[in-house]
């Protein structure tokens, strides 16, 4: 930095001949390394240097200065001038040593509690204060002998964190401690170990709503369902939630699908009923489930531990928790995560919108002579009538091409905007975190064939909750509305939207009886309660596209009464599998409407409606439409009401007679549906060769397999 | 050495006369100085560890034994501690290839060995007698010799030979305080200023096909040193509380044992990287203004005595403990504010720690020795002497 200025003005004059530079007397002197010939010299150089360094000590000594002023700058800004202050989100985390206590309870419709937050103990251990870990671990297994020694000693030995020298002070024993073994933990007084109020969620009514009530986290904090979608209003105020789902109902429905399931030997299943003029769900159900109270399943797999600390023995804890399909998940909800094809009951939707649009008029007639073909595909009637069929014979014999040729009156773009306007297409604003959007074309995807397939519930993806949301706008008046889980007020009306003409809702409620009465869905009659519906079976997608031909979605969805409905219900089984009472069917009518039946049977009076007896046959006329005109009605009276009038209905061409039921007196039975209301794989391939695909299905619709590869 | 025995001997004879007159010269006002910073150091561990245990007393303890090695160094002719430098040198070396060897594995690198009861981290006494091996070496230089590349090349050896070897325990913070510290000492002996921009160029070009070699895991620990937001739970959660305990402190602080952050446990390492946010929060901003002016000024007591010093090796020797001084001060007080995202750099005299302690007390020894034979003349032995 300094150059040889300075040193020369320290240095003598050089002799003449070592000129011209002091520098080159120097260098000189230093490569040969002999002392310099005047002795004066090196104390010369020596000072030089001196004066060198210490200039640069100086600046050294200022630079160094300045940075510590930057520094104290710095300091003061963080501790006066711009104080960091503790985010905001980590302050409830300490609230003053008190754990957070006082989740409000969930109680059904009628006050019933659903959850509910106890009071219990927690045992901790502060290791600082534990001598002999090993005695202390001893002592206390002697009281709860469910704690893992190992693990417990382990824990208390403990004293700091990790490698750190920082000094644990708390360590979890057992974090649900009733009050006698509080009491004989006390009594033990072995120093180091303490208590500590908590609470833990109890669900009284174990696996009835499990997924309608999700779960909470060994914390208390909502992690699934409506304990998580309402996890802010549960802690913040203590009144108790009331949810809209009936308890009673809850039971029944799951019991009912329980039994679906297993008489089918399905893998699973779903059952919703609704009220329809509020679109309260008044019960939900997907099977398989799981225990509120003990979701993974530990305490069944630990009965003989008695604690519940997190350090009880483990006896059977997967080593690696394998992913589970969503088919066997008990956590999946099927009623509104699972997407599934809703097969024919979407007719009934086809229906109502030809009708309320006035393409259609109720005895327009549809060619069903011909399959549709299009492109590689062919859509056609399995075992179908081959005749041109009015309007009720449709939706009575499930007629795809009935249905496709309904549609193709309006067209793909009105198509759309229809099923858009009855909530086909979005996620539904129901109170659950578990929500699916459905799976459907675009709209530029959305083409004629997608109109002719949609038609009648194939190559669309929906909820169980959809199609109970939907039918309930058709049966109610023509009035949509977002299903909730939240009780509401008796009597107020809930706000919707009309999507159907009054007069159109009517004509469907006919149409819904009649295929109760004559057609796919008499397993869901009860006597005296005027069900009416639609059965609907639809083949599982693949994750690769294209249809499991052994694989079904069986359901039905219905309303009753059908001359006032009040309340919607909608029950569907996974992959049935037919049996001996099912004559090899394990289709929507041998599964599902029955169930349903059994349903309304149980449900029906505990919503306090009492069976019609005397004025069946003058309210069954009000409601009846016949297959054809100028032809009477296939609606004979039920027969289980009023057993002496069980006559059997007039013409019943469309029912092999091999296949009538032996005895008319048990209604309850399901009849051998007509062979046009099997339902038929939507598509035929026309050629072999050509691979199974949806062509006009839009790349869109990928998570269900029903991509178009 | 044989020859050089006698001499030796000779420093020693002559040193039994002036005891009396030596102590007279140790700085007594700066032992009083470094009593006080080790009492603030005393104030802070109690209140850290909530008593005089587990931190407080240990420290006092350290401080007393240190307070006697550095008298006792400070008695030691400076011509002696010269001699030793080389072999000081070659011991750090070797314990530094020890640990790399035998050492133990704290936080994913090898940084120290254990030597009965003690664990020394040789990276912190390599500093030390990186110091005096360059102070050995640029005694002999003339203000042309440092001119000359040959005559450097000795030196940055003996830098680049330690640095690498902390770059491979892997200690990236320690083995560039280490270069700093070299370069400190080149400095001081009047490298030119071109040297520097060579040396890191050569540094700048060198960096990248370097990281280029390492392993994926040493990139990865060289990111995380970079950036501790890519690691938010462990420097970063670190830095984060840090700063809210300096703003909760505020001007007058909230007293003594009175420190939330400090006393919930929120603020991480408080006892030892982080005790500087201890003080600041329970004495304020003025608590640790007055902190960091006493370390600030024994950091400029360190270049005083280098100013002051009539030889060479001394004076460089004071100027690279007073730069390995500054850089624990600095690197610490900035890494707690959050200026720089360091890590791992304790604060002199008052964080909790045996071998900290020692290598600093060992130090000041060394420098007060520089102080007390500030004037000594070095006899002319040998070749290349002057």
């Amino acid at each position: 930095m300094r150059d040889s200025g300075d040193i020369e003005e320290l240095r003598p004059p050089p002799s003449p001949s070592a000129m011209p530079a002091g520098r080159t007397v120097a260098t000189r002197v230093v490569s040969e390394g002999r002392p310099l010939p005047r002795p004066h010299a090196p104390d010369l150089a020596r000072k030089a240097q001196l004066e060198t360094t210490r200039g640069r000590l100086v600046i050294a000594a200022a630079g160094f200065a300045a940075l510590f002023g930057a520094v104290g700058l710095k300091l003061a800004v963080a501790t006066i001038i711009d104080p960091a202050e503790p985010k905001l989100r980590a302050a409830p985390r300490v609230p003053d040593g008190t754990p957070n206590i006082g989740r409000a309870a969930i109680t059904d419709r009628n006050g019933e509690v659903l959850a509910v937050s106890l009071q219990v103990t927690e045992l901790y251990a502060n290791p600082q204060e534990i001598n002999d870990p090993v005695e202390a671990a001893d002592k206390l297994r002697s009281v709860l002998p469910g704690l893992d020694r190992e693990r417990l000693i382990a824990r208390i030995s403990q004293r700091t964190v990790g490698d750190s020298d920082r000094p644990v002070q708390f360590a979890y024993i057992a974090r649900n401690l009733p009050p006698r073994q509080q009491q004989a933990v006390n009594d033990l007084g072995i120093p180091g170990f303490h208590f500590r109020p908590a609470e833990r969620r109890f669900y009284p009514q174990g696996r009835a709503a499990a997924h309608v009530l999700g779960q909470v986290d060994i914390d208390g904090h909502g992690i699934a369902g409506v304990e998580k979608h309402f996890d802010a209003r549960l802690r913040g105020n203590h009144d108790p939630l009331r949810l809209s789902i009936d308890v009673r109902l809850q039971v029944a429905l799951r019991d009912s699908v329980e039994k679906a399931i297993a008489d089918f030997n399905g893998i699973g299943g779903a059952g919703v009923v609704m009220d329809v003029n509020t679109a309260e769900v008044l019960a939900m159900v997907s099977l398989p489930d799981f225990d509120a109270a003990d979701p993974g399943g530990l305490q069944q797999r630990n009965a003989e531990a008695e604690s519940d600390g997190p350090i009880r023995k483990v006896v059977a804890r997967p080593a690696a928790p394998k992913p589970v399909h969503q088919d066997q998940d008990p956590h999946f909800n099927r009623a509104t995560v699972g997407v599934y094809e809703p097969g024919s009951t979407f007719k009934l939707l086809t229906a109502s919108m030809v009708l309320d649009a006035g393409a259609a008029n109720i005895w327009s007639t549809f060619d069903a002579r011909h399959p549709i073909r299009y492109g590689r595909f062919t859509i056609s009637d399995y075992k179908g009538k081959n005749r041109v069929l009015v309007f009720p014979e449709v939706l009575a014999y499930s007629s795809n091409l009935g249905a496709a040729h309904m549609a193709q009156l309006m067209g793909p773009q009105r198509h759309r905007e229809f099923m858009s306007r009855m909530g086909m297409l979005n996620r539904l604003q129901v109170e659950l975190p578990e929500a699916a959007r459905p799976l459907a074309p675009s709209a530029n995807s959305w083409k004629e064939i997608n109109t002719f397939t949609i038609a009648f519930g194939h190559g669309i993806s929906v909820t169980p909750l959809h199609v109970i949301t939907g039918i309930s706008a058709v049966a109610n008046g023509g009035i949509l509305r977002q299903p909730t889980l939240v009780a509401q007020p008796d009597g107020a009306p809930r706000e919707g939207t009309r999507v159907l003409s009054e007069k159109t809702s009517e004509t469907m409620r006919k149409l819904m009886r009649l295929v109760v009465t004559d057609g796919s869905g008499k397993g869901a009659e009860v006597p005296g309660y005027f069900v009416g519906g639609k059965t609907g079976t639809a083949e599982k997608t693949t994750a690769r596209g294209g249809y499991q031909k052994d694989k079904r979605i069986a359901a039905f969805v219905g309303a009753f009464p059908m001359n006032a409905p009040r309340y919607a219900i909608y029950v569907m089984v996974d992959e049935p599998k037919p049996n001996a009472k099912s004559h090899g069917y394990a289709t929507a009518g041998w599964v599902a409407a029955p169930a349903a039946g059994a349903v309304i049977a149980r449900i029906a009076p505990v919503l306090g409606m009492v069976p019609e007896t005397e004025r069946i046959a003058q309210i069954q006329q009000s409601i009846s439409i016949p297959l054809q005109p100028g032809r009477p009605a296939g609606g004979k009276a039920p027969v289980a009401a009023a057993p002496q009038a069980a006559t059997p209905a007039a013409p019943r061409a469309n029912i092999p007679a091999a296949a009538m039921p032996a005895t008319p007196a048990a209604p309850a039975q399901p009849v051998p549906v007509p062979p046009a209301t099997l339902h038929p794989p939507a598509l035929r391939r026309t050629e072999a060769p050509a691979p199974f695909r949806l062509a006009a299905v839009p790349d869109a619709m990928d998570e269900a397999g029903l991509a178009s590869r | 050495m044989s020859g050089a025995a006698p001499y030796e001997r000779r420093l020693l004879l002559r040193d039994r006369g002036g005891l009396l007159r030596k102590l007279w010269r140790i700085p007594w006002s700066f032992v009083l100085l470094l009593a006080a910073l080790a009492s603030i150091g005393y104030v802070a561990l109690y209140s850290a560890g909530g008593g005089p245990e587990p931190y407080a007393t240990k420290h006092a303890l350290r401080f007393g034994f240190g307070l006697v090695l550095m008298l006792s160094l400070a008695l030691v002719d400076i011509r002696l501690i010269a001699r030793l430098a080389w072999a000081g040198y070659a011991l750090g070396l070797g314990l530094l290839v020890l640990v790399l060897l035998h050492g133990n594995v704290g936080k994913g690198a090898q940084r120290w060995i254990d030597i009965g009861p003690l664990q020394l981290q040789p990276s912190e006494l390599m500093k030390i007698m990186l110091a005096l091996a360059l102070a050995a070496w640029f005694r002999r230089a003339g203000r042309e010799r440092m001119g000359n590349p040959l005559f450097l090349l000795p030196p940055a050896l003996l830098v680049l030979a330690p640095v690498g070897l902390i770059l491979k325990q892997p200690n990236l913070g320690t083995g560039l305080i280490t270069a700093m510290i070299g370069g400190a000492v080149f400095f001081a002996a009047g490298a030119r200023l071109w040297q520097f921009a060579l040396a890191l160029g050569a540094a700048g070009i060198a960096a990248p096909i370097a990281y280029a070699h390492l392993h994926d895991y040493q990139r990865a620990r060289i990111t995380t040193f970079l950036d501790p937001e890519s690691d938010p739970l462990g420097a970063g959660y670190n830095i984060i509380q840090s700063k809210i305990a300096l703003g909760s402190g505020g001007i007058w602080g909230r007293g003594f044992l009175q420190g939330t952050q400090g006393h919930l446990n929120f603020l991480p390492e408080k006892q030892t990287d982080f005790i500087f946010t201890m003080i600041a929060e329970e004495f304020g901003l003025v608590g640790s203004l007055a902190t960091l002016a006493l370390l600030v000024l024994a950091i400029g007591f360190c270049f005083l005595t280098a100013f002051r010093c009539r030889h060479a090796f001394g004076r460089l020797l004071a100027v690279g403990l007073g730069t390995n001084l500054f850089l624990y001060v600095f690197v610490n007080i900035a890494m707690v504010t959050g200026a720089i995202p360091v890590g791992g750099v304790p604060l002199p005299l008052i964080s909790h720690g045996g071998s900290a302690m020692l290598t600093t007390m060992l130090g000041f020894g060394l420098l007060l020795s520089v102080h007390v034979h500030r004037d000594v003349e070095f006899a002319p032995a040998g070749e290349g002497y002057r």
